[in-house]
């Protein structure tokens, strides 16, 4: 066999052993992976179109992540270190807190991705944002929202707060479904859908529907299709009255295709005959010439009796009128048509369809930016905004705009006045030193929420209350360590039933709600991926290293170090992601 | 690099005073983004705590380097591959520059002015 040179010996030109060059030209190609992304960031953030969300992410599992990296990187190389000293059990020592650290940062984030998957979003039409947690509805028989529940109440039934989507009937049996209170209800009597574009997932949950409320969706004619001009033989797609179904819309769909084929085909003849028969009369001209002067096409006159009729979409009957609901994501309702995402049309009628989210942030900073473009005047446009209608709203804005001036005050106080202007004209004389910012204005979140509920509760004279006060009443770290706390501060979060056509887009804190958090996936997403590659490396030294150790116990040090140069770097990696995502 | 016993446990001394720091140092980037008091620049977020908490992180991410990843005393040529990757990293944030002497930009620009 041979031996694999400059395994742990240098070579003399380079005077490194060839693993550790390749180890570091990995990580040059890593620091542009993530050079890249952080690059990324910045443009996004300096041209974005949205107030940027600064310092929404709670810091503290952020912080303990820091923390759990640091360790790990201090034992990944005391293991080298007990190796080089040939003390095995110390470097399974070491090794396997480096692997728990490991383990702990993944969980770690994964309890902070759920949160997040969980925690909704909305942008209503005048651009004010507001978040929280969706209620649970059910849906009986004959198509009503029987009754919603609230997020707190629905966790406190020991469903658990978040639980999926949708789930069938309870312990008792009844008929109904139960699903977040956020979908599009619509009416209808007549489904016409595409079959080329049909997909089983929506085919699936309009027949699973409309067997739950009891009804038919069928083909109220029957439709046939002729197998080729030459073949006048019938050929049934669906008999009469036969039931949606996914073989249907298959059989449909290849009859459709053949039929498209066909005359394809046919199209495709007729035009070579043309251009034969056009170069046959013009033999001194070049086709580009041919194709100027004469315009050479398919003769449609002459294959029209030829030509096999193609049903591209099939209309079904839903008998008796059903109400189907969606997701928002699915559907784009209309009052009378409706069309799902595979181009399936829904004629009927649109029913009310709010959303109904426990709210625990309200942010008017967006609205703002809008309103200063065209330049109005923010406050009254704050006003004026739909979720101020809502009395509990009303009260915690009014709380909120109290503060800020308490706020103000507090910052005059402390930090005092300008003496004299400023010959750059950014501030004139007696203009506070600090003031509160665009986010302490326009946003209130969860954690005020929770304050301003909590003085409200107690009957406090909220006028005479300091900033400092109010602020105490806030929950701390702990409390909502992965995000706003539902299970034991609900009571304070107002309920909002929101009318679908005030909804201007709705997710949940996932990429698709925002250039901040598509990057926050994707880089935390990748950063832990290098978490897990380093562990599995790291693991097999552990665990299978023994072998070497005692055969070779200096290649398997360099393999260590050169692990360790890796892990090293995912530490660096997050040194800076945690400042940038949650500090900044 | 460390190869004897002595230099070893040495070194082991060395990485306990790094962590040591590198603890500090987390508590202090979360300390001035999170106390008031400890708010630099204007109030609440600006480019002054921006800049802090960057150079936090590269003093930070210096100490890891040097220390943990013994590039204090590496070979001339990894300084020279590593290097190359940071600077053609640093490089890149610079190309946000090049969409504004982007001739097809500025194009459009005249073409939207008022005649």
């Amino acid at each position: 066999m041979v031996e694999i040179p400059y395994i742990f010996k240098p070579r003399k030109d380079t005077g490194l052993c060839n693993s550790k060059i390749a180890i570091w030209l990995f990580l040059a190609s890593e620091v542009m992976l993530f050079g890249g992304l952080f690059s990324s960031y910045i443009f996004l953030r300096v041209f974005s179109d949205y107030p940027w969300p600064e310092r929404t992410l709670p810091v503290l599992p952020g912080l303990i992540n820091t923390v759990i990296l640091i360790i790990s990187s201090v034992t990944v190389v005391f293991a080298w270190a007990a190796l080089k000293l040939r003390k095995w059990s110390q470097f399974q020592f070491y090794m396997a807190i480096t692997l728990i650290c490991a383990a702990f940062f993944m969980g770690l984030k994964a309890l902070e991705y759920k949160a997040k998957f969980n925690h909704q979003a909305a942008r209503l039409s005048d651009f004010t944002v507001v978040e929280g947690h969706l209620g649970y509805a059910k849906i009986d028989k004959e198509g009503r929202v029987s009754k919603v529940y609230h997020y707190g109440d629905h966790a406190e039934k020991g469903h658990g707060a978040d639980h999926g989507d949708d789930s069938q009937g309870d312990s008792h049996g009844s008929d109904y479904k139960e699903f977040k209170h956020n979908k599009i209800f619509f009416k209808t009597s007549e489904i016409e859908v595409d079959v080329t574009s049909a997909s089983g997932k929506y085919v699936d949950e309009l027949i699973e529907q409309a067997h739950a409320a009891g009804s038919k969706i069928y083909l109220e004619e029957e439709v046939g299709a002729k197998r080729s001009y030459k073949d006048e033989s019938p050929l049934q797609v669906g008999a009469q009255g036969e039931e949606l179904s996914k073989a249907l819309i298959k059989r449909a769909k290849s009859v459709f295709v053949s039929a498209r084929t066909a005359n394809g085909k046919l199209r495709r003849d007729n035009l070579s005959e043309q251009w034969a028969e056009a170069k046959a009369e013009h033999p001194d001209l070049r086709g580009w010439q041919i194709q100027k002067e004469y315009g050479v096409d398919v003769d449609l006159e002459a294959i029209k009796d030829r030509l096999v009729p193609m049903k591209k979409s099939l209309v079904f009957k839903v008998e008796p009128a059903t109400t189907f609901y969606f997701k928002p994501s699915w559907i784009t309702e209309g009052e009378s048509l409706s069309k799902l995402k595979d181009n399936t049309i829904l004629q009927g009628e649109l029913q009310d369809s709010p959303m109904v989210i426990s709210i625990d942030g309200l942010d008017f900073q967006h609205l703002v930016m809008k309103a200063e473009e065209r330049q109005q005047d923010p406050e009254t446009i704050i006003e004026k905004s739909w979720v101020l209608k809502d009395e509990n709203t009303r009260q915690l804005w009014e709380v909120h705009k109290m503060m800020v001036v308490k706020l103000e005050e507090k910052l005059l106080e402390e930090y005092g006045a300008y003496k004299k202007d400023d010959e750059h004209g950014r501030y004139q004389k007696g203009d506070p030193k600090r003031v509160p910012t665009e986010k302490d204005h326009y946003r209130i979140d969860w954690q005020q929420i929770v304050a301003y509920g909590k003085a409200l509760k107690e009957g406090k004279d909220i006028s005479a209350m300091t900033y400092d006060e109010m602020k105490e009443l806030r929950p701390g770290p702990v409390a909502g360590f992965t995000g706003p706390n539902h299970k034991t501060m609900n009571e304070y979060f107002p309920e909002l039933s929101i009318p679908r056509n005030e909804v201007r887009f709705d997710s949940t804190f996932t990429p698709k709600w925002n250039t901040y958090y598509a990057l926050y996936f994707t880089i935390t997403g990748l950063h832990g991926l290098h978490v897990i590659g380093g562990g599995i490396v790291l693991g097999y030294y552990m665990f299978f290293g023994r072998k070497m150790y005692e055969s070779n116990p200096d290649w398997l040090a360099n393999r260590v170090e050169v692990g360790g140069l890796f892990w090293h770097f995912v530490d660096l990696v997050w040194i800076f992601l945690f400042p940038i995502l949650y500090l900044m | 690099m460390a190869d004897s016993p002595e230099a070893i446990h040495k070194a082991k001394k060395n990485y306990i005073i790094v962590f040591l720091i590198l603890m500090c140092m987390t508590v202090a980037t979360v300390a001035v983004a999170t106390i008031p008091a400890l708010d630099i620049g204007k109030h609440g977020f600006d480019t002054a705590d921006m800049i802090l908490g960057l150079l936090i992180a590269s003093f930070k991410a210096g100490c890891v380097m040097f220390i943990f990843m013994h590039l204090n005393h590496e070979k001339k040529l990894i300084y020279f591959l590593f290097g190359l990757a940071i600077v053609l990293a640093l490089c890149l944030y610079f190309i946000t520059k090049l969409a504004f002497i982007d001739p097809i930009i500025f194009e459009g620009f005249r073409l939207g002015e008022p005649k």
